[in-house]
């Protein structure tokens, strides 16, 4: 038995943010973005019902649906496509992490929307909560917001997944960094 | 003083770019050019060191060669590549992927020294966005890449591409797809349960699937001379896992044709997923079959359409929500849905044994995009 060095076979990043970014604030008078994907219908119902809700409280509401065909000649226009959409908004609610390279494309989006200096949140489901938060450190950004809905989430019909949407309405609001009392000189 | 040397792109292999590097090379300065951090471990009992290992989580559970500094710069002495040099950042970590980390990792894995630009020439695929190693090293999917060699080093390292070359084969050189995965655990970042959500995982997350194309017997051009790149080669390819084809009954090309293509459609493959726009398909043909093929349809082109036309189902033999979201990305054409979007998508290989009798479908993962990338010596190897 000899003792020896070995060299050590990681690598891993040196830069990370640990700040959540800018809070949402108030919402009267913002331009919400949520980012929607072409394979969870129980996300894109639970953000059509806080859409109605933010608009109830002065925002404006848009919605860009992203696809998993982030390559090639496609990849470049949903890039572009996602760059334009960011650069019209002042909140990101970006979604859904309920899968493994969904996941990875929720919390990179997300990033992205991070880096441009937005008030981002990632949506995420309980099972792939940690996943989104090691995406996100080893993206450099390991304080970014995520919120967590439960899971299974997708498997459900909508009048099982509308109370889901409503039972989170403040819990995403306070990830959010919402401001949901602004106080009257603000809002003056 | 500083030194110009020859550098050849690893991504467009000509001309040659006049590349100004640092003052000495490992061969000429007493500096340490190893610059990864040291540990104290035991070195001479490979399974004590293997428990070592597994314990700072940079194991895949077989036995591992400790990478001692000797190891390492045996190893690196036979390249003259910098140890320092970033070849590419790997997600989904993205961090600087250097040669000194594929030293020591393929170290670990028991490549030979000679594989070293093979694996970096993998790496350089995997890295590029188009390849999508970030959604592939995440997913819940079973995927992991395919490296496919092509050119004369396959002779040079013994890459196996007859019988068994899938796996089964013995060649000291496999070590080198063990070393592709061990760099995607230890230098991507992808851990299960932690970055990667992988459901079942497959056979090939161990050693990787490494193997060459029998180009002597092909009827083709190789695969990457296709795909732009002549002479060594490596194209990766993120395959869900092997589907293996039997057909005891066929006799001509049309015939085994419509067989590969009809076993290679079922609703659950990746290409007939909702959940991307557009998949590759690849195929393995063995030397028999290809034979039989080419003397019946005698152009590819015509080999890859009649593979896709047979890799169809038809939409109504799809559950309702799976046929609904397809018709909506505007997938059903005629009735059917295909494997991929385009026959030129149907990538098809020749290897395997003379035994002949079956082929492999290995289906895509994601919207992963096929790399190729030539396999090039170092700065002055050439």
């Amino acid at each position: 038995m000899a003792l020896g060095n070995v060299l050590d076979p990681t690598a891993i990043r040196a830069d990370d943010i640990t700040s959540p970014g800018p809070d949402a604030g108030p919402l009267t008078g913002k331009t919400i973005g949520f980012r929607l994907d072409e394979i969870w219908r129980a996300w894109d119902w639970i953000a059509e019902i806080w859409a109605a809700e933010f608009e109830k409280a002065g925002a404006t509401v848009k919605f860009w649906r992203s696809h998993q065909g982030r390559t090639g000649a496609e990849g470049e226009k949903v890039a572009k496509a996602l760059d334009e959409f960011l650069d019209s908004i002042d909140i990101a609610v970006v979604g859904l992490g309920n899968c493994g390279s969904c996941t990875g494309w929720t919390i990179r989006d997300a990033l992205s929307a991070a880096n441009k200096g937005l008030p981002t949140t990632a949506i995420c489901t309980e099972v792939f909560k940690e996943l989104g938060h090691q995406l996100a450190a080893r993206g450099g950004r390991s304080g970014l917001r995520i919120h967590i809905l439960p899971y299974p989430l997708n498997e459900k019909r909508r009048a099982e997944v509308e109370p889901v949407a409503f039972e989170h309405l403040q819990s995403v609001q306070h990830t959010m960094g919402v401001d949901t009392h602004p106080r009257k000189e603000a809002l003056a | 003083m500083s030194r110009t040397i020859n550098i050849t792109s690893s991504n467009t292999p000509s001309p040659a770019q006049q590349v100004n590097l640092r003052d000495c090379g490992p061969e000429g300065c007493e500096l340490d050019w190893l610059s990864s951090q040291r540990h104290e471990t035991e070195i001479d009992d490979v399974m004590a060191f293997t428990r070592y290992a597994m314990q700072q989580g940079w194991g895949d559970g077989l036995p591992l060669i400790p990478p001692t500094e000797g190891r390492v710069r045996a190893f690196l002495a036979q390249s003259n590549r910098y140890p320092d040099e970033v070849i590419c950042k790997l997600p989904p970590t993205d961090a600087d992927c250097t040669v000194e980390k594929i030293a020591i990792n393929a170290v670990m894995a028991g490549a030979p020294a000679a594989t070293l630009p093979l694996i970096i020439a993998a790496l350089e695929g995997l890295a590029d966005p188009n390849f999508e190693l970030f959604g592939l090293n995440a997913t819940t999917a079973p995927v992991v890449p395919l490296t496919l060699v092509n050119g004369p080093i396959r002779n040079q390292l013994d890459i196996p591409y007859q019988h068994g070359c899938l796996g089964g084969m013995p060649s000291l050189s496999i070590a080198a797809g063990r070393a592709i995965r061990l760099l995607i655990k230890n230098v991507a970042g992808q851990q299960v349960q932690v970055t990667c959500q992988t459901t079942f995982g497959s056979p090939g997350r161990l050693p990787g699937i490494l193997f060459g194309e029998w180009e002597e017997r092909s009827p083709w051009a190789p695969f990457a001379e296709r795909r732009g790149v002549s002479g060594n080669a490596v194209s990766v390819y993120g395959t869900m896992g092997t589907q293996n084809i039997i057909d005891t009954t066929s006799q001509t090309g049309p015939e085994f044709l419509e067989m590969t293509g009809k076993s290679l459609a079922y609703p659950g493959a990746n290409g007939f997923s909702p959940a991307m726009p557009f998949a590759e398909m690849m195929v393995a043909i063995n030397p028999v079959w290809a034979e039989i093929i080419h003397r019946d349809i005698p152009h590819l082109e015509d080999v890859q359409e009649l593979i896709w036309q047979h890799a169809s189902i038809a939409a109504d033999h799809l559950t309702t929500k799976h046929r609904e979201q397809l018709e909506a990305q505007h997938r059903v054409i005629n009735g059917r849905v295909y494997v991929a979007v385009e026959p030129k998508d149907v990538l098809v290989i020749c290897c395997g044994g003379t035994g002949g009798l079956h082929a492999t479908g290995f289906h895509s993962f994601g919207s992963c995009l096929t790399q190729t990338r030539a396999i090039l010596p170092g700065p002055d190897q050439s």
